[in-house]
């Protein structure tokens, strides 16, 4: 094989690799951050404590995984955060209704930071680590390029998760309530849609993604105390990009928010923390709304 | 945004001479018994701790002004606040600078940054603000720990400053002097919160305001809603640096720790804690912000209780302590003269 061959089927695999990685994390970011933007555009409030949330789902998940396994965490823990978001619902934002949209963020904040803490209480300040089921460790090898199975299994994942929501928000009754609300509460209420009962399912699926990411995190990531706030801010950022309370635009902007990490960290090591937030500024710079458009995937 | 949290004290028309003098002779009064008195009374512990709690409570003025004014929440002061002790300690260290040189080209830089950023986040709505705000803090922690900046940073470890030479005739090392840095913390405590009262007395506090109750129908007034809320950013920044040029003239060393988020949640705590319209319940919510962190932050507790006191203060006080105490006090004059 000629040599100028080789280098090109390299440099085809580093970008093959590249790609795969981002949307491995992409998916993560995905399922956190439309749970965000669906929230804000139901209740126009943005919950600062999604970060907390997606450290107890991860943290619970580490304890079941040791008990009963990965697949028990990853199907018991979204139904106990679906619980936690009626809670969620039913103690801080129905009671809160009628305060400013700023007031309820920064309740969610502190709530948040309650949260955390009483996780860091209970399990102490080290990092944890989940190993992945059988089937799932390992890697595979396609078209001679090895990767993990896992990372195939959390893109799997998080196309699939984009996919059921989009399925959802487009062809079911409730789907088009919650984008009727999200793109004018008034009217929408006039027509008769129960907000609030619509509100409790949204909060509720927006927690269990949250779980679902946790769980999912946990052999992709390391466990550890810092892991809400890094997440939260990620989050933010996405959620910023993709225009505030966009679905679109937050998948969208989690698929560019993963691929600039992740390249990132290949081609600037030195400044990879640096790159997302090098992102946000510039897409401030040129579109200080995000660059979605809609409300909710309009 | 409206609601119990924005309650500016806009004063009768008649009486507003004779509360300025007034004011104005409290806060004289004020400056300078608040300076001696305490370092005779306390020991060096509890002016030690009182210090850091006007440091905090400036901090505090900071993100209360821009919270009352312009109904933004802004959740990146710790960025520069620590960031101001960083541009100090690097300029004293590696760039070999005289303290007061050190200090005008920090004060400087952090203009110069936050005039940069302000420019771009300041457009957005309230709740993007929030958002970016805590994104352009954590890029500041995250750019202090980098690799390529450790021989600068000093990275996870911080960095002890070279202290000698002096500013205005002080000399450095006695900064770390607790009764000298109170009365030094308590007059630039008072003079800023003289200050942002003043400030929002004045056109500008006027504008931001309505700006705030409603952007389009101003800017469809013919009024530019961008520098005001420009030029406030980059002020309340200006102050949450001088607080960091202060601390670390105090501390001599900054770490990362002062530019994490816990530092910018007490800050918000104190503002809450003693209620954001006008000056002096931040300072007052800095002061007793320290003394409870001393109480109960060995054993633990004080991220915990940030958070609780953030839900407290907002669902069940939202005017702080000085504005509940101020209301109450007014209910019962209000009912001894129906008497």
């Amino acid at each position: 094989m000629p040599p100028r061959d080789a280098s090109r089927q390299k440099s085809a695999a580093v970008i093959a690799l590249l790609i795969a990685n981002s949307l491995a994390l992409a998916s993560l970011l995905i399922m956190l951050s439309s749970g965000l933007a669906l929230i804000y555009g139901l209740r126009d409030v943005i919950n600062f404590g999604h970060g907390a949330i997606y450290m107890l789902g991860a943290y619970i998940g580490y304890t079941i995984a040791l008990v009963g396994g990965f697949w028990l965490a990853l199907f018991l823990v979204p139904i106990l955060l679906a619980l936690l978001g009626i809670v969620f619902e039913y103690l801080a934002l129905r009671p809160l209704q009628r305060r400013t949209h700023i007031e309820v963020a920064l309740v969610t904040l502190g709530l948040g930071i309650i949260l955390g803490q009483i996780i860091i209480f209970f399990y102490g300040g080290e990092a944890r680590s989940v190993d992945a089921p059988k089937i799932l460790s390992g890697s595979i090898t396609v078209l001679n390029l090895s990767y993990p199975v896992y990372r195939l299994f959390l893109i799997v994942m998080g196309l699939g998760s984009c996919a059921l929501l989009a399925l959802w928000l487009r062809c079911t009754p409730s789907g088009l309530y919650v984008r009727a609300v999200s793109q004018d509460p008034s009217v929408a209420r006039m027509m008769g849609i129960n907000a609030d009962r619509l509100s409790l399912l949204v909060t509720s699926l927006s927690t269990a993604f949250a779980g679902i990411a946790g769980v999912l995190a946990g052999p992709y990531l390391s466990i550890d105390p810092g892991m809400d706030i890094t997440m939260i801010v990620n989050c933010l950022i996405i959620v910023v990009i993709g225009g505030t309370g966009s679905i679109g635009g937050a998948i969208v902007a989690a698929l560019l928010f993963g691929l600039v990490q992740v390249a990132g960290s290949v081609f600037l090591p030195n400044l990879a923390s640096l790159v997302p937030y090098i992102l946000l500024m510039i897409v401030l710079l040129i579109a200080p709304g995000g660059i979605g458009r809609g409300r909710v995937l309009s | 945004m409206t609601g119990d949290l924005q309650r500016t004290a806009t004063g009768a028309p008649g009486g507003q001479l004779s509360r300025i003098s007034l004011v104005l002779s409290g806060g004289a009064i004020a400056l300078v018994a608040g300076a001696l008195v305490p370092t005779y009374l306390a020991g060096d512990f509890v002016l030690r701790l009182g210090s850091e709690g006007l440091l905090l409570g400036m901090l505090a003025l900071s993100v209360a002004f821009m919270m009352n004014q312009a109904g933004l929440v802004a959740l990146g002061a710790a960025s520069i606040y620590g960031g101001a002790g960083y541009l100090f300690a690097i300029g004293m260290s590696d760039g070999g600078l005289t303290p007061a040189v050190a200090l005008c080209v920090g004060f400087l830089v952090i203009v110069a940054y936050a005039a940069v950023l302000g420019a771009l986040i300041v457009r957005t709505n309230p709740l993007a603000f929030m958002m970016l705000t805590l994104a352009a803090g954590e890029m500041i922690s995250h750019a202090v720990l980098l690799e390529g900046l450790r021989d600068y940073t000093g990275g996870a470890d911080g960095l002890v400053v070279r202290m000698n030479g002096s500013i205005l005739g002080i000399d450095v090392a006695e900064f770390a002097d607790p009764a000298r840095f109170w009365s030094l913390a308590w007059i630039v405590t008072v003079l800023v919160g003289l200050a942002f009262w003043s400030l929002g007395r004045s056109r500008l506090g006027a504008i931001l305001r309505a700006v705030r109750e409603n952007e389009e129908r101003m800017r469809f007034s013919g009024f530019n809603t961008f520098v005001p809320r420009l030029v406030a950013y980059v002020l309340v920044n200006a102050v949450a640096a001088i607080a960091g040029f202060l601390h670390v003239l105090n501390a001599g060393f900054v770490s990362p720790e002062s530019l994490g988020l816990s530092v910018s949640t007490n800050a918000l705590v104190a503002a809450l804690m003693g209620g954001i319209a006008g000056s002096l319940g931040p300072i007052l919510g800095g002061l007793i912000f320290s003394f409870a962190q001393d109480e109960f932050g060995a054993r633990g507790l004080t991220q915990l209780l940030t958070g609780v006191a953030i839900v407290l203060f907002i669902v069940v006080f939202p005017r702080g302590v000085v504005g509940g105490v101020s209301s109450a006090l007014r209910r019962f004059g209000s009912r001894r003269e129906m008497s």
